[in-house]
């Protein structure tokens, strides 16, 4: 464990260094995310111009809800998502080889080697947006909620990097682009709004199936609705099987790989 | 550039594009459910809680056939694939080739887009009569050959103030280290003030005053309303004209860009 905390260390320095070394994309990705925020925050504030509530939440709520959405989308493209983009690239041209001979876990070098220190920046503006959000929302929230609301929002950042990784295994047999991630971005959108507004079937399967519900709105919902026993063995069965699912699609994967050197 | 060449480009581009079918049709399919999906819901929540009959001037069913108009308007008007073309040809010294090829640069990327974007016509099409076919759409707002003819001619312009927009944006490569973001942000702010987001007329009244002056509008929001019958003749030639404005003067500011940008270009041989 100590191995991988001091390789990840180095992750970041040279993450740091290289980030600095393209400035003006530095400034653009935080351009990029300031947008995002504001473009979310504008599309609910015009949304409860009409409506006192959506899905049952008012807009006090909402702006958690965003706030949280921020956090989950900061923390996953600081972590995550460089290494993401990479991994199809590296499967298709046979560049796997040089992480399957490290003496550390692929998975865990693939991951996370590349630290994004420009969405790290963002990362500290959600905080800044979920801080506000919570200092203006009418009732006290509680330091326990807000406690297990973090531990449950980095569930969901970890669920989402779980579910991108199921999107992109496949491309160990497709030899695709990118797997079947375009359905994965494509699905993703729905949780970009709260699992209330979703009725039926499609609110089951963002439950279940296609665990998006856990991603931002449940741990968001914990907030000021809290959590029953039953949500957090739900949270921790779906974060659990995703992952066990994951790290074994993984290994057939591997066992599928072949490069011109293996 | 000749025409003839021009068009043997955008028939090459679209052969490409092709050749990857079911990808093709799986991500089609899947975008075009998830968009459209999640504002279905989110829609229905929103009369359903608030209890009004009309939204921004929008009664539930109407506000849903926007959404649907809108969704595939975009799938002709935006091409998310083509970022990076212009600005990977600058980082990767792919301009190289261009700066030799007797045509334009631009005509030839147009050119290479219309040939991208051409299948999608196929997409629109397929899924607009799923559509038709799904959607209780009322007469007053069912397509005729009017308003098939005043979209397509406002579909066009659409379709080329994206590709200005954009290749003005790529041009920045000449100077900065990556612009994938830049467009990423420049996806963000078109969906919210081109009505790809929420329709514009549910913005408060000021707001809609500051769109009104903005070219983000003729995008999605305007090739909606008259495929819906949503914009008189005149609102119609008034939104083609401001197009046509904004085309001219991304086109404009692309050749001032090209000009100084291909002075900073360095490439293998260069």
């Amino acid at each position: 464990m100590t191995r991988y905390l001091r390789l990840y260390a180095y992750f970041l320095r040279f993450s740091f260094s290289r980030a600095m070394e393209f400035r003006l994309d530095f400034f653009f990705r935080i351009g990029m995310d300031a947008c995002w925020y504001a473009v979310h925050l504008a599309f609910f504030v015009v949304l409860f111009n009409h409506t006192g509530t959506l899905g049952g939440w008012t807009l006090d709520q909402m702006y958690l809800f965003a706030a949280a959405l921020f956090l989950m989308d900061a923390l996953q493209m600081t972590v995550f998502a460089n290494n993401l983009w990479a991994l199809p690239i590296y499967i298709n041209r046979g560049d796997l080889d040089y992480y399957l001979v490290r003496p550390v876990s692929p998975l865990f070098f693939l991951s996370v080697r590349e630290f994004a220190a420009n969405s790290f920046l963002n990362l500290l503006l959600a905080c800044g947006i979920f801080v506000w959000a919570v200092a203006r929302y009418p009732e006290p929230l509680g330091f326990s909620r807000i406690v297990l609301f973090l531990i449950l929002q980095a569930a969901g950042a970890f669920l989402f990097y779980i579910l991108s990784m199921l999107s992109l295994i496949p491309v160990f047999w497709m030899q695709s682009r990118q797997g079947i991630r375009d359905i994965f971005w494509s699905l993703h959108r729905f949780s970009h709004r709260p699992h209330r507004v979703y009725t039926g079937f499609i609110r089951r399967l963002l439950m279940t199936v296609l665990p998006f519900a856990f991603v931002v709105s449940v741990p968001a919902s914990v907030l000021f609705e809290g959590a029953s026993p039953t949500l957090l063995l739900h949270t921790t069965a779906v974060v659990g099987g995703g992952f066990a699912l994951m790290v074994m699609l993984w290994r057939m994967g591997l066992r599928a790989y072949s490069s011109a050197s293996s | 550039m000749n025409s003839r060449l021009f068009w043997k480009v955008v028939s090459l581009e679209a052969r490409t594009k092709m050749s990857y079918r079911v990808e093709f049709w799986i991500s089609a399919v899947a975008a075009f459910a998830a968009d459209f999906g999640v504002v279905w819901f989110v829609w229905m929540a929103m009369f359903r809680e608030s209890g009004a009959e009309t939204i921004g001037g929008w009664t539930r069913d109407g506000i849903i056939i926007y959404y649907l108009t809108v969704v595939l308007v975009g799938k002709l008007v935006r091409y998310r694939e083509f970022t990076g073309a212009i600005s990977h040809d600058i980082y990767e010294g792919g301009l190289n080739r261009y700066l030799v090829f007797p045509v334009g640069y631009m005509p030839y990327k147009l050119a290479q887009r219309i040939g991208l974007q051409a299948p999608r016509i196929v997409q629109f099409a397929l899924l607009g009569v799923i559509a038709l076919l799904l959607v209780d759409i009322p007469a007053e707002t069912a397509p005729t050959i009017t308003t098939i003819v005043m979209a397509a001619a406002t579909i066009a312009m659409a379709f080329l103030l994206s590709f200005m927009l954009d290749y003005c944006i790529h041009q920045v490569a000449f100077w900065a280290d990556n612009v994938w973001s830049l467009d990423v942000a420049k996806w963000f702010v078109t969906s919210l003030l081109g009505g790809f987001m929420l329709p514009l007329s549910v913005f408060p009244g000021w707001a809609q005053d500051i769109m009104a002056w903005l070219p983000f509008r003729l995008l999605f929001d305007l090739p909606a309303r008259v495929l819906l019958h949503r914009a008189d003749a005149a609102e119609w030639a008034l939104g083609l004209a401001a197009g046509v404005f904004w085309c001219a003067a991304l086109w404009a500011a692309g050749r001032v860009l090209w000009r100084r940008g291909s002075l900073e270009y360095t490439g293998v041989g260069i």
